[in-house]
């Protein structure tokens, strides 16, 4: 079980990101539990996920936040903007799948 | 190609700028603190749109109606009019948490540095205080109270000036007790400040910053040119795909909600509104049309007019969050981001719509903002007659103006439209071929 964890401004647009990924994960048979919060929630989630992906309006908290998440050993990127606003569940599955290998 | 150096080369300022913006302690304390407020202010708002529903009045005799509102007027009493006291504690925890210490200490020793600053007379009756310097009037002085409480205690606990338990006494306790004397020696220097100020022509600590520093700035952020680049760099941080509006506010909040409690003072008195650009002004007038953009504008014109599957798409994933007001889908998909095409309509729309609404509510055609804060999810229409005290001239007003931005993105959207048509079609006829 991989533990995705998406953080935006307030957790509004990357929970339809969630719904879209958990489709892709569900018609693949991958296990994973996908979840979005606000930025300044992301903090305290962190312990419970496995990888951190944010949303690229978010972008200038990249730094903040690998700070954070070197501290738990956990990888961080940006998702990418062209698959953000597509919602396109399967590239951003895909992203986070290959920073846990 | 010379346009994307352009890009890049604007990039790079921008970026480091919503950077240390948005790291800087101070201000993502005080924009989390507005937040720990936010639950509290909308429990109020909703209390106050209850007790001025429209027609009530008319229905109800003057001495029901009156002991209805009187009934209500706790609710909002005691959250919405007196918001600067949660701001303060939120900003109080969220440094000290920053800091990693006892995040509640830094939140009670701003509250009691705060009311060491109060003048606790009202007309000659010692020992009230005024509700109004806990709301609005008090806001500023709240910030740098709680700023500077916080930094204060933090010094005295990393100096070590604590009352050391020894070991086996109960973890709650020796807490209080090492939170004692960096507590103690904080408000002491705030009751020190109060005493220098009162032998100074201000008084009281509240007046000088108000007189000082909150009044010029309010003065400054209520008035059309202030409120109008702060439109445009909302518009620029979200071109570059940055969060405009949260990189914004943590500057402009502040001076908005004062401006907004200061209305709703005035609307729950029955006195005329003193100001147009309020909190309100900007979330249910600006972003409150779609989001940042007035992007349901683009959203309806897409459906009206678009022929490309990819504007089709975007209309119909951009459509459903769009009338809540989050736009990601658009501004990330259409795209609107990096996309000079629509860099025109994306800065022109918004400063436009800014002064219709401001010259709309000088000339009094339409309702100020009557300071209840809307929660920025609600969708325009419903949003524009909440905010202005449940008047039907604020749907009509955002209606209107969700028409014009529709008008100044029609042919912009056209040109975008006619290129990926022409794109998709020349695409299906290489694959055919």
């Amino acid at each position: 079980m991989k533990h995705i964890l998406l953080a935006c401004s307030s957790g509004m647009s990357t929970s339809m990101l969630v719904t879209k990924m958990e489709e892709t994960a569900s018609e693949k048979g991958i296990e994973v539990k996908i979840w979005a919060v606000a930025q300044d929630k992301a903090f305290m989630e962190l312990g419970k996920a496995d990888v951190l992906l944010i949303g690229p309006q978010m972008r200038f908290l990249k730094k903040k936040f690998e700070k954070a998440a070197d501290e738990e050993g956990i990888p961080v990127d940006v998702i990418d903007p062209v698959a953000y606003g597509r919602l396109d569940g399967e590239a951003v599955l895909e992203k986070a799948l290959s920073l846990l290998s | 190609m010379e346009n994307s150096k352009f890009m890049q080369l604007l990039e790079n300022i921008l970026l480091p700028i919503a950077d240390k913006l948005n790291n800087n302690r101070y201000l993502s304390a005080l924009r989390d603190g507005f937040m720990v407020a936010l639950p509290l202010i909308i429990f109020g708002s909703i209390f106050v749109v209850i007790a001025n529903f429209p027609f009530l009045d008319s229905v109800m005799s003057e001495n029901a109606f009156a002991r209805y509102q009187e009934a209500l007027g706790p609710a909002s009493a005691s959250t919405l009019s007196i918001m600067g006291l949660f701001v303060i504690i939120g900003i109080g925890y969220k440094l000290i948490e920053h800091y990693k210490g006892e995040a509640i200490y830094g939140g009670v020793v701003a509250v009691a540095a705060f009311i060491i600053l109060t003048p606790q007379v009202l007309e000659g009756v010692a020992g009230v205080i005024p509700a109004s310097a806990l709301g609005a009037q008090g806001m500023f002085l709240g910030i740098f109270t709680a700023f500077i409480s916080a930094e204060l205690y933090r010094f005295f606990v990393q100096k070590n000036w604590m009352i050391k338990m020894p070991a086996g006494v109960p973890g709650a306790v020796s807490k209080s007790f090492s939170a004692l004397l960096p507590i103690a020696f904080t408000l002491s220097v705030f009751l020190l400040v109060r005493i220098l100020m009162s032998f100074t022509p201000f008084e009281t600590v509240q007046n000088f910053i108000y007189t000082v520093v909150q009044e010029p700035l309010t003065q400054l952020g209520s008035g059309l040119p202030a409120t109008i680049i702060a439109v445009l760099l909302i518009q620029v941080f979200w071109f570059f795909g940055l969060h405009g509006q949260i990189i914004v506010n943590s500057v402009f909040d502040p001076i908005w909600y004062s401006l907004n409690e200061q209305n709703l003072s005035a609307f729950q008195a029955g006195a005329e509104l003193p100001n147009i650009i309020t909190k309100q002004f900007i979330d249910s007038f600006l972003v409150g049309m779609g989001g940042s953009g007035m992007t349901l504008a683009v959203i309806i014109l897409i459906i009206l007019i678009g022929r490309s599957r990819q504007l089709k798409e975007i209309g119909k994933l951009g459509g459903p969050p769009g009338v809540f007001n989050v736009n990601e889908p658009i501004i990330f998909g259409l795209p609107i981001i990096m996309n000079p095409l629509v860099l025109i309509p994306w800065l022109i729309a918004p400063v436009v719509v800014t002064v219709i609404t401001y010259v709309s509510m000088s000339t009094g055609l339409v309702p100020k903002p009557a300071g209840i804060i809307v929660p920025w999810t609600t969708p325009p229409l419903l949003s524009g007659f909440l905010a202005t005290g449940n008047a039907w001239q604020g749907a009509v007003l955002q209606a209107f103006n969700l028409f014009v931005v529709m008008i100044i993105w029609w042919p912009f959207l056209k040109i975008l439209d006619k290129n990926y048509y022409e794109t998709e079609k020349s695409g299906e006829e290489t694959k055919a071929s």
